[in-house]
């Protein structure tokens, strides 16, 4: 029996990292590399060409940012996942990136294992936080708290703190005596709320925009 | 000052008004009013130089005339370390003013008012001074006209037949009118004047001041990137040495090509926080620092285990307390690598309403955490350093571990904004 593919597509403008990634991810045998684009606006036209389900990305590129670029696939394409792959832990676009509708962040640093199972994994619809990313998640809720946004509930920030701690979906489990599914459950609900959030902000943005020119 | 020159002016006429009244009581038709009046007038400007600050006074005591009164309509005005005599004060010095030379027109003998020394000397040109300061050549120039036609009611008590007097008392009386609307308008003018100088001076000194900050923000940002280049430029070269005498040939031994990637990966997250940076950036203040930015680059410092930072933001603090809480993050960080058996250790920092946690997890080995008995075998090193350095920020430290569960340290400090 041979499962199907997960075919993706790989964004970077450096080209060895490209190659590189693709060798891991293809060694896997779990997954074909469709298309690579090397910057932001040949990523939005390659992914309307080669329909992959899952582009990986970088969010530092040419032409177009990488938040704009992951932006403008998810709005065309609702079905392609997108998952971040940067080199810094700590960028705050990462955040950005997020909101605007990337299912998950993983570092460069990560190695080929780790790989392969994240981009299965969002490719399930599972988000994968990294315990930087649950960090600036939980930084930016608390920000807003006391706004008309949507707020967490103290099941998912208690979630959120642990993924920031470094606990793992199973030890998150075992600790708060939940099964796996119901903390995936938490952490996807966090991540519709961030991006609620934005749709929010815009909002808000459009009525003051609008408020100021009449 | 302005305020200061008007006060001393009207504490010269009220004197000149004493003389006056002592040398002319006998001539008086209303002497009792005089006085009267002269001592309500001592008693205004008394309050007017108690009350109404000078300007090197602390401005805390400065408001006390609007005390319990509304609050200034007109919040903006000319400011010369004092504040605005809100309008009750205008409008009650300003009838006052008019109340004087009705007055003089009452107690002068019949008919002497514009022949004798004026009972009301040159008081009310204060109001008109006053007004003009306060408001502008606008509101001097209305107060001087306001002015002028309680003179001209002075001179109809007096006795004064206006229309059928001869001209020059009505050139009289319109040059008094004349003397309160220019007194009025030509200070209002200085006081505009004063103000945007006051104005043009106070931005200069602020655009110094945040070049100053820039530049030493700046220059901070060079001696770190400075440091980092060093010790990017020396990771390179080994890797670059390294990696040409591994490829020649040999055995490749795993542990030290897992050295050299974590001494990159290292480097790597440190000249990436410093390209982060942003010395531009919003709260950044003088003698504060990223307790995020100091917590990866202890991070990027540990070769032995990989170690996941998380923040909830920069964590703004005073630098000295970041230094402390990175001190006794680093040696748990230790306390772990030697004890623990852990695969990974993740730091998290957050705020928590007005402490900040900075925790230590690893997912080692555990083990039942008892302070004494710490203590008694001589392992002082989380027990009594680590809980020092939190206690003396006026902190606390919690360890919970269970055998086989990994161990949680938090530090938990008060939080203190930099100064």
């Amino acid at each position: 029996m041979t499962a199907e593919k997960i075919r993706i597509m790989v964004v970077d403008d450096h080209p060895m990292w490209r190659d590189g990634v693709r060798a891991d991810l293809e060694a896997s045998g779990r997954v074909e590399v469709v298309a690579e684009a090397a910057d932001g606006g040949d990523a939005i036209e390659r992914a309307r060409e080669a329909m992959p389900e899952l582009v990986l990305m970088d969010l530092n590129l040419p032409t177009v940012p990488g938040v704009e670029a992951i932006r403008r696939i998810v709005e065309e394409s609702p079905h392609i996942k997108v998952l971040v792959l940067s080199a810094s832990a700590e960028e705050p676009d990462v955040l950005e990136a997020v909101k605007v509708g990337a299912s998950g962040y993983l570092l460069k640093s990560a190695t080929a294992a780790e790989l392969v199972d994240a981009v299965a994994r969002v490719r399930d619809g599972e988000p994968t936080f990294s315990p930087s990313l649950a960090a600036l998640v939980l930084g930016e809720f608390r920000r807003m708290s006391g706004s008309a946004e949507p707020g967490l509930t103290a099941r998912e920030t208690e979630v959120l703190r642990l993924v920031a701690k470094g606990y793992t979906y199973k030890e998150i489990a075992d600790q708060l005596f939940l099964s796996v599914k119901t903390v995936q459950n938490h952490v996807q609900n966090i991540l519709t709320k961030l991006q609620l959030s934005r749709r929010y902000e815009l909002m808000r943005y459009a009525i003051r925009r609008g408020l100021d020119r009449s | 000052m302005l305020s200061l020159g008007i006060l001393a002016f009207r504490w010269v006429s009220l004197a000149w008004m004493a003389v006056l009244l002592a040398l002319t009581a006998g001539e008086l038709r209303r002497p009792v009013l005089a006085v009267a009046t002269i001592a309500g007038l001592v008693a205004w400007t008394t309050w007017l130089t108690v009350a109404r600050p000078d300007p090197s006074r602390p401005t805390g005591a400065s408001r006390a005339p609007s005390a319990g009164s509304e609050p200034d309509p007109l919040p903006a005005g000319p400011s010369w370390g004092s504040p605005d005599p809100s309008w009750p004060v205008l409008t009650v010095d300003l009838a006052l003013a008019a109340g004087l030379n009705l007055v003089a027109g009452l107690v002068m003998p019949a008919g002497s008012v514009g022949q004798r020394p004026y009972f009301a000397a040159a008081y009310p040109v204060a109001a008109a001074v006053t007004w003009g300061a306060a408001r502008g050549v606008g509101g001097g120039v209305a107060a001087g006209l306001a002015l002028g036609v309680s003179l001209a009611a002075g001179q109809l008590a007096n006795g004064i037949d206006l229309a059928g007097e001869p001209p020059a008392v009505l050139l009289d009386l319109a040059g008094g009118t004349l003397n309160f609307a220019l007194a009025g308008g030509a200070v209002g003018l200085v006081a505009r004047l004063l103000e945007r100088s006051a104005d043009q001076l106070r931005e200069a000194t602020e655009e110094t001041i945040r070049a100053r900050e820039r530049a030493a923000r700046l220059a901070e940002r060079e001696s770190l990137a400075r440091q980092i280049h060093d010790s990017v430029l020396q990771a390179l070269a080994l890797v670059h040495k390294r990696g040409r005498e591994l490829a020649a040939g040999g055995p490749v031994p795993p542990a030290e090509v897992a050295g050299l990637a974590e001494m990159a990966a290292g480097q790597e997250r440190a000249l990436r926080s410093l390209i982060l940076r942003d010395p531009d950036q919003d709260g950044t203040p003088a003698g504060a620092a990223s307790l995020r930015a100091a917590l990866e680059e202890l991070a990027a410092a540990e070769g032995s285990l990989p170690v996941t930072v998380g923040a909830t933001g920069a964590l703004w603090l005073p630098a000295g307390h970041v230094e402390e809480l990175v001190a006794a993050a680093r040696q748990a960080l230790d306390n772990v690598v030697e004890h623990a058996g852990a695969s990974r250790v993740a730091l998290f920092a957050e705020e928590d309403g007005d402490a900040v946690v900075l925790t230590v997890r690893d997912d080692g080995r555990g083990f039942t955490y008892d302070e004494r008995r710490l203590l008694a075998e001589g392992k002082i090193g989380l027990a009594k350093s680590v809980k020092g350095r939190v206690e003396q920020l006026g902190g606390s430290m919690a360890v919970t571990s269970r055998p086989g569960a990994g161990t949680e340290v938090e530090l938990r400090v008060p939080r203190e904004k930099p100064a």
